[in-house]
């Protein structure tokens, strides 16, 4: 990385140690939710959007995550930073289990199955109410004891930017290569040596313990954990932001993220109609402008630098 | 009768398999829809469970608040679905082909908008339409089963029958099994490949329709349901083997058969996760499925 | 080993009830240039795509250097060291030349070497496709001849010890042809590459190959000396027997 690159993203993350100080209580708890569809978002789009498979398990991951450490914290009263870590271990193999399973089959199955999973998890998380509270909610601790907002703020920071770290370091390894010449040409990346099968199914092992672990730092946030965390409902918001922000870029999810969350408190003052606008919006980009805002900012930004 | 409780086993086992096979014909429709899409175009029809009650809420809105006899009302609905089918495909479809990634995103977003308009427009409460007869009959002398059923049962037969025709014997029919094997040469003898894709989503679409037209009368239609009529729909085609109609209609008894009984003798409350146990063991040990090929 | 790296007898392949291949045997020795010819349908692409592992054959046996390509995986065969190029080139057209050919370099090298070292190597495989100096540019970006040299470079980058060559000809003038011929004479001999291709172009394919197998309607009808295959009658007909040539 040349030093070029690196001053604007330390800029951003100098400001952003400034917002608990002057936003306000809603307005830090927006933010800290931004953060959360950033995790989930990137770490989707690494599957989506560098490896080419849609997944719609994301949710569902970041649900088991969720509920795996909240049922450990209020029936064995493990603490939720052990809880998390273990709640992304168990989707991380759920994760390689089922992407084992499908991906040898391709691309369809793997949408066709995550689809599947992630309705049957709900259906089963909210039966087994004795465990699990069902729609009632699981009240779980949560990870300050002075219940600060600005705390949890920092502590989603900064795994915001250990996620992102990991993501970007992966890209630019030589496995980021394995991705992108498998989302490029599947036949000719298998036929140059790479094994596609085994490159995709790290892929989506790593991105459901990300999952898994945004989930969890979710869960324990809002110290209630519902069936609505791995509902498809989610899961189609985190692919909106990624899809609007740009797949396949590295900033895409992350402005995404941001722009969708803002926008749907807004949106939300009128009713519960921001799914239903970014849906209409994320067919809209996928349909006219597949690079999503990220694409279309940097073309403007090129072409004035041309003129 | 015979005595006591073997009987009564017996007649309920036997009424829970009769909802088994009805159900069942009516998953192989629905299936049919997806298989014919996925065959010809490599796309996945992730709206496809709203199509279906959308169908639903049609012949529901067509018979109670505009007064359509209901013997008019089912097959405007599908129509009408049809034609949503192709403008789908026209608008949003179309430009993406050669791209399955884009293919599954849009039609997932589509899901979910048509979900929430559903919500919007027909509100969040079940509907049910009426039914075209009343009554029960005796069967085999060992219970009895409502009229409506038997009829959606010989209806859902009737479409399986027009279809296999349609697909087997009409020049329509052999376009699409030409285009699914082969589109370059398909194309090459004179198939007209996009208006044969544009009227088999249509097709795929009205099919979903159908079958939901057929259970409105009998289960009342919801918007939140539509997931796990998708999902059934795909088990059914995974189970059966992708691009194989035989494998529909197989496969959708036995997921028919297999939920009523599983909710019958097991729980209730876990219908879906029958199907979803179906497609893990499926993908586990014979992921073409029943009647698919083995490709390498 | 009697110097036959690759050895098939009886291969055969049917997709439902048409068989594509049926009973070919072949060889190649190591270091021929042996080129594969016959009319179009005859099952050349998919004899290539039986030996690359794009297909499992149904009978017969495949060896290379004694391994049986059975059970193989496309980048299994890679790794064991043949390559190939496709007949509608395929190079990774989002990603730049040099990223192309990094990525052939994944599948067989050791861990270890530096990004430095793994950057100037593979620059070496652009230079020696006379592409060096497109190196940062899109593979989408490239003409048709660059791309098809971008293709043999990549293939070229996971040290084959055979390199299948699918119709890299097509599309080329005289001179490009003249150059991809002298390109190919080099990676045999200087890379100690067999080398195994299929063409249409009859002068260059005769003119560079050793030897000559002739495919028709899945069934091998002849093979030898270029000189012997241009005058026999068999192949003759084989090839007047479709309305093009």
């Amino acid at each position: 990385m040349d030093i070029k690159k690196i001053w604007i993203p330390l800029l951003f993350l100098i400001l952003a140690i400034f917002p608990p100080f002057f936003l306000s209580q809603y307005w830090l708890h927006v933010m800290i939710i931004s953060l959360f569809y950033v995790m989930m978002a990137s770490s989707w789009n690494l599957i989506a959007g560098y490896t080419g498979q849609i997944s719609f398990a994301h949710a569902a991951f970041s649900g088991v995550g969720a509920y795996v450490s909240g049922m450990l914290a209020v029936n064995l009263g493990v603490s939720p930073w052990l809880g998390i870590l273990i709640g992304s271990a168990v989707a991380a193999l759920l994760g390689l289990g089922l992407g084992y399973l499908c991906i040898r089959m391709g691309g369809i199955y793997l949408s066709l199955t995550t689809l599947g999973f992630s309705e049957i998890l709900r259906i089963i998380i909210t039966n087994e109410d004795k465990w699990t509270r069902g729609t009632m909610g699981l009240q779980v601790p949560g990870f300050f004891t002075d219940y600060s907002k600005a705390n949890c703020y920092y502590l989603f920071l900064v795994v915001a930017v250990l996620f992102l770290i990991i993501i970007y370091c992966l890209i630019h390894s030589e496995m980021g290569l394995s991705f992108r010449a498998v989302l490029n040409d599947e036949l000719a990346a298998s036929s140059s040596g790479i094994d596609t099968i085994r490159v995709r199914v790290l892929a989506f092992t790593i991105s459901s313990a990300m999952a898994g672990v945004a989930g969890g730092l979710y869960g324990h946030y809002l110290m209630l954990i519902t069936p609505d965390i791995p509902t498809l409902g989610q899961m189609f918001l985190v692919l909106a932001m990624a899809v609007i922000g740009g797949m396949g870029s590295f900033v895409g999810p992350i402005v995404g993220s941001f722009a969708l969350e803002i926008l749907s408190e807004y949106i939300r003052i009128y009713g519960e109609y921001h799914v239903l606008i970014f849906g209409l919006v994320a067919l809209g980009v996928a349909r006219f402008a597949p690079e999503g805002m990220v694409g279309i900012l940097s073309r403007r930004w090129r072409r004035r630098n041309l003129s | 009768m015979r005595g006591g409780g073997k009987g009564r086993f017996m007649s309920e086992f036997l009424m829970y398999l009769t909802n088994g096979i009805i159900m069942g014909v009516i998953n192989a429709i629905s299936a049919i829809g997806v298989s014919l899409i996925v065959g010809i175009m490599k796309v996945v029809n992730f709206a496809h469970g709203e199509l279906y009650i959308f169908a639903g809420y049609f012949s529901y809105h067509l018979s109670t608040s505009l007064g359509v006899h209901p013997f008019l009302a089912i097959p405007l609905s599908v129509f009408f679905i049809f034609l949503l089918g192709i403008l789908m495909e026209r608008t949003l479809i179309r430009p993406t082909y050669g791209d399955e990634m884009y293919s599954l995103i849009i039609t997932f977003v589509l899901s979910i908008v048509l979900q929430n308009a559903a919500l919007l427009i027909f509100g969040p409460y079940p509907n049910k339409p009426p039914t075209l007869v009343s009554g029960a009959t005796n069967l085999f002398g060992l219970f009895h089963y409502g009229n409506q059923r038997l009829l959606s049962f010989g209806i859902s037969i009737g479409i399986l029958l027009s279809i296999f025709y349609l697909i087997k014997r009409t020049w329509f029919g052999k376009s699409v099994r030409a285009i699914s094997q082969d589109r370059g040469m398909a194309s090459l003898v004179g198939v007209d490949h996009l208006r044969v894709n544009m009227i088999s989503f249509g097709l795929g679409a009205g099919l979903a329709g159908a079958a939901g037209v057929i259970i409105a009368p009998i289960f009342p239609v919801t918007p939140t349901g539509s997931s796990a009529i998708s999902l059934n729909a795909f088990v059914v085609v995974v189970l059966g083997g992708m691009g194989s109609l035989k494998g529909c209609v197989v496969g959708g008894l036995v997921l028919g058969i297999l939920e009523n009984l599983g909710a019958a003798y097991i729980s209730t409350m876990y219908r879906h996760i029958f199907g979803f146990i179906v497609l893990i063991l499926v993908l586990v040990f014979r992921p073409w499925g029943l009647f698919g090929q083995k490709t390498q | 080993m009697n110097g036959r790296i690759i050895e098939a007898r009886g291969v055969t392949k049917s997709f439902g009830g048409l068989t594509a291949v049926r009973n070919v045997d072949f060889h190649l020795e190591e270091g021929e240039i042996v080129g594969l010819i016959g009319p179009n349908g005859a099952g050349k692409t998919t004899l290539f795509n039986l030996v690359s592992g794009v297909y499992r054959y149904d009978e017969g046996t495949l060896l290379f250097n004694g391994i049986s390509l059975a059970s193989l995986k496309p980048f299994e065969i890679c790794r064991l060291g043949i390559g190939r190029t496709f007949q509608i080139v395929r190079p990774f057209l989002k990603m730049s030349c040099l990223e192309n050919i990094l990525v052939g370099m994944v599948g067989k090298r050791d861990k270890n070497g530096s990004t430095r070292e793994k950057r100037e190597e593979a620059r070496g495989y652009l230079k020696f496709v006379s592409l060096e100096s497109r190196e940062k540019v899109l593979a989408n970006d490239l003409t048709l001849i660059e791309k098809k040299r971008l293709e043999m470079a990549r293939a070229l980058a996971t040290q084959p010890k055979v390199l299948l060559l699918d119709e890299v000809l097509a599309g080329l003038n005289p001179s490009e042809i003249l150059q991809a011929l002298e390109l190919i004479e080099v990676v045999r001999t200087r890379l100690k590459v067999t080398i195994f291709w299929i063409e249409h172009v009859m002068g260059a394919i005769m003119k560079a190959s050793d030897r000559i197998i002739v495919l028709d309607q899945g069934e091998k009808i002849k093979e030898g000396r270029p000189e012997e295959i241009v005058n026999d009658s068999k192949v003759i007909e084989a090839y007047l027997g479709e309305s093009d040539a």
